[in-house]
């Protein structure tokens, strides 16, 4: 195990969740951008128009700065955030898939190189070698995507992976093909959405009646298959992924709402507005829209998140690092027997001193330090926190050491949860760390703690 | 020691490597060396476009500079990001229990030098689009860019060092019965290694400016005498710089402990030669630094590339003393997506080759047509 840092009142979690919701707003419109800028191009130069090309110009200038800053940045800051908040986890997948990462990286280098080439030549070069180059970026870009998906896609549902250990088998999973056909559909309606808050902003009138028509279609026609491919994804995750979002935890199913009512109302504002009245878009109605989308994309993608519970890496490593099934393609063993056995103060490395046996002295220490280990990863310490320990003890009613003890026995029992790993008398100085955490006044019997009696 | 070596043997990853484990690190080796390149061209151009912005008041040339700097510092500061990706990516697959202990120790900071870049960037982007002909005010702007960048590279730098020294670890996590989960401290930082990776942003600035001079020389609609202007102070920059980084490598080798024998290591001695024979050729190209460009800036890349080996070879003797050894990594041959991976590699030098190809002859103005 490594050391923890703790994220005061939210945790981890909603630190990763946040910076990711940054990251795909920029991160789609990338992929999705430039098919829609190669379609308006390939329309300038058959059609004779160059007046369209005010709008190119100014859409790969915003889409430069927002996804080439923004999206960059914050796509590395969701590696570097799981990195300090489960490191064994995004090890664990780089050991997996380095070489997949490594493959995204060099359609990253394309991007860079084309996207800059690309908003430096404008009309400095013949229109056949500009336009190629942007189609190089696009197809670039979404080759990016084909390749993050599998990576994606593999930590809900890891397909024949946890049997074989195979790269492509994990890559290639049940969820696989929905989930890229919705991106890819998605990228789409992103792309038009940010063409729309451009678009207003072209001074030529014709040029901007095209544009802003041009963009709310990809917008409408995104928003449809987007929809198609998700109710396919939908029924291709696990079961009791699919029952938990309907009926088991009311905040999966609002989320799903949510993901579903932005799309619906941006479909309509393409098809109310932009459509029928283009050249009276307001470009801060469009900028509400971007807002709207991004609140669906937090909804679809702290679902995905939550299903993944217990688990960060499925059926494999529990969410609080811990390796809980055996992997013998690769020849790794669950530690958690290890640690049933042995101890769960003795396993960790980096354990304060004194405390990895326990006695009548220091079992409040080492049940805070295990109890840090073990339950952080979801809940916080604080009383005000989210998912707070305190409170849902509280609210469950535990104030004795001996009812948190059941209640770690049964752990394993909640369907969100990973069991209580440690020895018995680990489990007993947890359970009156706990206690004491929830109700300062809790009677704790240090000889119960030890003996168990 | 034995003990730490059993920690830090189990804190690697149950599942392994791959691939064999030289490959990731020739790979880390080889896209460090172009990151910190790259990460120089940012400090050095953005330095130096912030001089030519006060300079620029009474001097065209240097307003002209300016301009174009940076300009080139936003392009160059994309690819810093990009080309960091991936020796991230690869020092986590061979050093995963040095690189994330010292990450999570200094978790805030992790994530924190990532805003200092992001606002470091939008800075520059300011500096650069918004600054016309009316440059009043915008120099706060060039100013806040390089504040974050200093940032940055102090945090990065420190999270290496604290890497290198697990002896160190206990010290700094474990507080009597406490665990220090805060995030909020970096720990050890070591100004003369962190100097030696940045003095050289001047020499390597010099050297683009000598590139820049040599590139543009065949059109003609520009002004020559600017052009020599700026491949003469490109030159004279690169040598001033590298020798002070002579003296900046010799007081970081002062610092490293004395029981890694560093002082003979060959991959030093050797690093040390390169930086030597790039001083002399900088010497020779005063005179005609259009010229003497390619040259030099081969040179240069050598010595770049010998710094980033010593600097890996150091690492290995740090890390020596705990007995760790990449070589020894657990390995899960993968070839399918190795094999992916390089087949990849490949195909994406000659797809982008095509529009650099292009740009490169449109900017010297040999051909505007883009070959067709
Ligand atoms: C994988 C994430 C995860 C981990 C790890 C985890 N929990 Fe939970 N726990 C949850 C979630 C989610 C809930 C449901 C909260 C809610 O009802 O809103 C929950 C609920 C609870 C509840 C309330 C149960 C009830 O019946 O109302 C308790 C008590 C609790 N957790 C204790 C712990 C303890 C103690 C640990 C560490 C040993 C732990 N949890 C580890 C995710 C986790
Ligand atoms: C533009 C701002 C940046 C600056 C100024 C900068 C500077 C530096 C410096 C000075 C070092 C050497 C540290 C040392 O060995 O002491 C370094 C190493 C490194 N940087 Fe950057 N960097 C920047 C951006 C990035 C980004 C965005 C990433 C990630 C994508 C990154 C990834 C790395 C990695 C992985 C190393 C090697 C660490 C190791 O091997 O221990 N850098 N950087």
């Amino acid at each position: 195990m490594y050391p923890l840092f703790e994220v005061p009142l939210v945790g981890g979690p909603i630190l990763i969740a946040l910076i990711a919701v940054f990251h795909i707003l920029p991160c789609h419109l990338a992929t999705g951008a430039f098919w829609i800028t190669y379609f308006i191009e390939r329309k300038a130069y058959n059609e004779n128009r160059p007046d369209l090309l005010e709008f190119l110009k100014k859409y790969t200038l915003f889409i430069l700065i927002f996804c080439f800053v923004t999206g960059s940045i914050t796509g590395v800051g969701i590696w570097f955030a799981s990195s300090v908040t489960a490191p064994r986890a995004i090890s664990g997948l780089i050991h997996n898939y380095v070489w997949g990462w490594a493959t995204e990286w060099v359609f990253f280098i394309i991007e860079i190189v084309t996207i800059y080439i690309y908003y430096y030549t404008f009309e400095k070069i013949s229109p056949k070698a500009h336009m190629r180059i942007g189609l190089i970026y696009a197809m670039a870009a979404w080759t990016s995507m084909v390749i993050i998906t599998g990576i994606l896609a593999f930590m809900m549902t890891p397909g024949k992976w946890p049997v074989t250990g195979g790269f492509f088998d994990g890559f290639f999973n049940q969820t696989y093909w929905p989930q890229l056909l919705t991106r890819t559909a998605l990228m789409f309606v992103i792309g038009g959405i940010f063409g729309l808050v451009v678009a207003p902003f072209v001074t030529n009138s014709s040029a901007r009646e095209t544009v802003t028509k041009t963009a709310a279609k990809w917008v409408v026609g995104g928003a449809v298959f987007t929809a198609l491919f998700a109710t396919w994804y939908f029924y291709r995750i696990p079961q009791s992924a699919r029952e938990l979002i309907i009926s088991g935890y009311p905040y999966l199913k609002l989320m799903g709402f949510v993901a579903i009512g932005s799309l619906a109302l941006v479909t309509l504002f393409a098809l109310v507005w932009a459509l029928p009245k283009p050249l009276s878009l307001n470009p801060i109605a469009s900028i509400v829209m971007v807002i709207v989308l991004f609140a669906g994309i937090g909804g679809f993608e702290s679902i995905r998140e939550i299903v993944r519970r217990p688990y960060l890496i499925p059926d494999y490593m529990y969410s609080n690092q811990i390796i809980g099934h055996d992997m013998p393609a690769k020849g790794v063993k669950a530690e958690s027997e290890l640690i049933n056995k042995e101890g769960f103060l003795k396993y960790a490395k980096f354990v304060p001193q004194g405390l990895r046996e326990i006695n009548e002295k220091n079992f409040m220490d080492a049940g805070r330090i295990i109890s840090k280990y073990q339950c952080m990863s979801c809940h916080t310490f604080s009383p005000d926190g989210r998912l707070s320990i305190q409170k849902l003890l509280n609210s469950a009613g535990m104030s004795a050491p001996e009812d948190v003890a059941d209640l770690l026995d049964s752990l394993g029992d909640y369907p969100y949860m990973p069991p209580f790993m440690g020895t018995e008398v680990e489990k007993r100085a947890t359970a009156a760390y706990l206690a004491k955490l929830a109700s300062p006044d809790a009677e704790v019997d240090p000889k119960w703690v030890v003996n168990g009696e | 020691m034995t003990n730490m070596a059993t920690i830090l043997n189990s804190m690697r990853d149950p599942m392994g490597v791959p691939f064999y484990p030289w490959m990731f690190q020739a790979l880390m080796v080889l896209t460090f060396a172009l990151h910190i390149i790259f990460v120089n061209l940012v400090i050095g151009g953005a330095s130096l476009a912030m001089y030519g912005h006060i300079k620029g008041k009474e001097e065209p040339k240097w307003k002209r500079l300016s301009a174009t700097l940076a300009r080139a510092s936003t392009v160059n500061l994309s690819l810093a990001i990009v080309l960091g990706v991936a020796p991230l990516l690869f020092v986590q697959v061979i050093y995963d229990p040095f690189w994330y202990f010292s990450n999570v120790l200094s978790g805030w900071w992790a994530m924190g030098f990532l805003l200092f870049i992001c606002i470091a960037f939008l800075a520059l982007y300011v500096f650069y689009l918004k600054r016309g002909e009316n440059i009043e005010g915008y120099g706060f702007f060039g100013a806040i860019a390089l504040v974050m960048l200093a940032l940055t590279a102090i945090t990065i730098s420190a999270l290496s060092v604290q890497s290198l020294h697990p002896e160190k670890w206990d010290s700094w996590y474990l507080i009597g019965k406490h665990m220090n989960t805060a995030g909020t401290a970096l720990h050890d930082l070591n100004i003369a290694r962190l100097l030696h990776f940045i003095v050289p942003s001047f020499a390597i600035t010099g050297i683009f400016l000598m590139l820049y001079s040599w590139y543009f020389e065949p059109r003609k609609d520009f002004d020559h005498e600017y052009l020599t202007w700026v491949g003469k102070t490109g030159a004279k920059l690169a040598l001033y710089f590298t020798l002070l980084q002579i003296v900046v490598g010799v007081w970081w080798l002062l610092t490293i402990p004395k029981n890694l024998d560093f002082l003979t290591n060959p991959a030093l001695l050797g690093g040390a030669a390169v930086g030597v024979v790039t001083l002399v050729i900088l010497v020779g190209a005063q005179k005609n630094p259009q010229k003497q460009a390619i040259p030099v800036a081969f040179v240069a890349f050598l010595a770049v590339l010998a710094m980033s080996i010593t600097r890996e070879v150091l690492r290995m003797e740090y890390l020596g003393k705990f007995n760790y050894s990449i070589y020894t990594y657990k390995l899960n041959l993968d070839w399918g997506s190795t094999f992916l991976f390089f087949a990849t590699f490949v195909m994406g030098l000659i797809v982008i080759s095509y529009p650099i190809i292009i740009a490169f002859k449109l900017g010297r103005g040999t051909d505007v047509t883009g070959g067709e």
